[in-house]
């Protein structure tokens, strides 16, 4: 004798209740993904990779965001400007970026982009950066997302 | 004439019975799965409680091999890496690999197909399992997250595991599929997309080693195929897995086929979708992320209505749950709600204003740990609890350690995935404030602390099992159960 004990069912028809659980739910998930249809999605994160982690996106910058981000850079910014970020070496003071860029290289880029040039200097994969000779300075731009680097800059000129 | 027994000649012994070098009998590769499935349990379990002790007091150290330049490598990422391999790849895969050589041929009333083939899936991926997990501490891990770190030679192991099982598989159900039960449905869905995921996940690593590919690439295809194997194999196993042994258990017919197919059509829709919500890229339309997102808040919709339907399944019989001894219907239950609990907490995790506050902090592994240890090992330890009694045709030992079982597992994960996703929302609300990093750490010590003491006691339960499995082997009392495809042996059922 062969054992075959198929699992029977009490009911093999759908109640409304299911039917209607169903469509309200997918409903309501339809009307959620209408209203998120535009946007855009931060920077992702790649495992392994460093970085500050996420902060609270949108919003004005905000110097205790930047005073963080600043500490938790990868890599430090204190490693080359010093602790206090006042310069060391041939690495320039980070003091005064809200007079405007002390270094040579970065005159015209100050000139050209008077509002945002510290923004774009610290990114450095933008175009408008491009052929500027970095001096060792590493680009942020893929560790940093645009409001985060809004807040950094927003931290050095409050110094 | 008469034989005086005790003068037989040499030619009147029957010849002994030779054992061949793969085990070949019915209901042997269930057992292979199962007892492998135990052992990656207890490591897996010992990982996690490391690897959440590592985020309380980090420690790391590296020393050469004197082997090609190679070294060991101990860090949190290493270890919380094994961990996740251990469970998922280890314990819970073996689990769900156990499952399907169990039901299919009760299902369907014939022997599973090359057995012994079956045998050699349980070595292949079980040995390649063990090979990554050591080379997670070697090599380098590059962009890729936890489910797709090993090297590309060890994903082709594993792949390999996962085509012969799902070869056997579907070379037993046939075209019987078809008019099979909704277990094996889940099941057959299953298996194809785990074989899809580590075939596609080999298919990377390969293309990587010899032509490189953009490191962006990578981890997306990383992120989508770590969702998709929670979703798709994994989550796909326990709702056939409950589905079976709920009805099992109770000795009573399920209540609906027609929400338990329902169930398994929203599911089998919204799963492949889910993995699109973690690819959160500058370069990938908001649109299609957040059809990711909706889609695993809809996942809710497969898990209310088998619920449902099993809870109904389960009417009058809820004695089974608090008479003596514990049985696969309490760890079913437990199960049940665990899957509620999960995909709620996944559902509301996925709504944008969550995740922009805690993606990426304890939280995710807060979650992770209600769908792992919650849902899908209670799923596999009710399974474990029907199937080895029948197959090793021995009786547990007593309801005291499958009690201490269920007890420990349920306390420790809901105490450690709690703490974790409590931690988690302080996490991300001290980030949003800008907080550094080691003042978050010291804000979230505590609940990392409680995670750890319930994770040991998830530890524990693993150690509970092993035990309590050695003690049914070794001195359990006899039980006859029928085994599919030979003569019924007892009147007990499957």
């Amino acid at each position: 004798m062969t054992v075959h004990t198929p699992i029977e069912t009490r009911s093999g028809g759908l109640p409304p209740w299911a039917i209607g659980l169903t469509l309200f739910v997918f409903l309501v998930g339809g009307v959620y993904l209408l209203s998120n249809l535009a946007g855009e999605n931060p920077p992702f994160a790649i495992p392994g990779a460093s970085g500050p982690g996420p902060v609270a996106s949108g919003g004005a910058p905000d110097p205790a965001v930047g005073e963080a981000l600043v500490a938790n850079a990868q890599p430090q910014c204190a490693g080359c400007h010093g602790a206090d970020l006042a310069g060391s070496g041939s690495f320039p003071s980070l003091l005064g970026v809200a007079d405007g860029p002390a270094s040579e290289n970065l005159q015209d880029l100050g000139t050209e982009h008077p509002d945002d040039w510290a923004q774009l200097w610290i990114d450095g994969t933008t175009p408008e950066t491009e052929g500027l000779d970095r001096g060792g300075m590493p680009q942020f731009g893929d560790q940093f997302t645009p409001e985060q680097l809004d807040s950094i800059v927003a931290y050095l000129k409050s110094l | 004439m008469t034989v005086n027994p005790k003068k037989l000649r040499p030619y009147d012994v029957p010849p002994k019975r030779r054992r061949s070098l793969i085990p070949g009998g019915p209901d042997s590769a269930a057992t292979g799965f199962l007892v492998a499935a135990a052992v990656w349990l207890a490591l897996a379990t010992a990982l996690g409680a490391l690897a959440i002790g590592l985020r309380i007091i980090s420690f790391e150290f590296s020393f050469g091999l004197g082997l090609f330049d190679l070294s060991l490598e101990f860090n949190q990422r290493r270890v919380d890496y094994a961990f996740v391999n251990a469970t998922v790849y280890g314990w819970l895969t073996n689990a769900g690999f156990a499952a399907i050589a169990f039901m299919t041929p009760r299902l369907l009333g014939r022997r599973i197909v090359a057995e012994p083939v079956l045998n050699l899936g349980l070595a292949a991926w079980n040995l390649a399992l063990a090979g990554g997990i050591a080379a997670l501490y070697v090599f380098d891990l590059g962009p890729n997250a936890p489910l797709t770190a090993f090297p590309w030679l060890i994903d082709g192991g594993l792949a390999t595991g996962a085509l012969i099982v799902t070869g056997v598989f579907f070379a037993t159900a046939g075209v019987a599929l078809q008019s099979g039960y909704v277990s094996l449905w889940f099941a057959a869905v299953a298996l194809l997309s785990l074989l899809g995921l580590v075939s596609l996940n080999a298919a990377i690593g390969l293309f990587d080693f010899f032509i490189g590919l953009p490191e962006l690439m990578v981890a997306l295809a990383s992120a989508y195929i770590e969702r998709a194997v929670l979703v798709m194999w994994l989550l796909g196993m326990a709702y056939a897995t409950i589905h079976y042994v709920v009805p099992r258990a109770t000795g009573q017919p399920l209540a609906s086929a027609g929400i338990a197919m329902l169930s398994f059509l929203t599911w089998l829709v919204l799963a492949p979708f889910s993995g699109l919500g973690p690819l959160l890229e500058q370069s990938i339309p908001f649109a299609i992320t957040s059809l990711g997102a909706v889609a695993t808040m809809l996942l809710i919709v497969p898990a209310a209505l088998a619920v449902v339907n099993l809870v109904q399944t389960l009417q009058g019989r809820w004695t089974l749950l608090f008479g003596p001894g514990t049985g696969a219907a309490a760890f079913a239950v437990v199960a049940l709600a665990f899957l509620l609990a999960a995909s709620l907490l996944e559902a509301i995790g996925a709504l944008r204003s969550v995740h922009d506050l805690v993606g990426g902090t304890d939280w995710e592994r807060g979650a992770f740990l209600w769908a792992t240890y919650g849902t899908f090992t209670f799923g596999a330890f009710a399974l474990a609890e029907h199937a080895l009694p029948r197959i090793l045709r021995r009786a547990w030992g007593g309801g005291l350690l499958s009690g201490a079982q269920l007890w420990l597992a349920f306390v420790g994960v809901t105490i450690a995935g709690l703490a974790l996703m409590g931690g988690g929302m302080a996490e991300g609300s001290l980030l949003a404030e800008g907080t550094a990093a080691d003042a978050i750490d010291a804000g979230v010590i505590g609940y990392r602390a409680a995670a750890f003491l319930g994770f040991g006691l998830v530890a524990l339960a693993g150690l509970v099992m092993l035990v309590n499995l050695f003690l049914m082997y070794t001195s359990g009392e006899p039980a006859e159960y029928s085994v599919p495809g030979q003569a019924a042996t007892a009147a007990a059922g499957h």
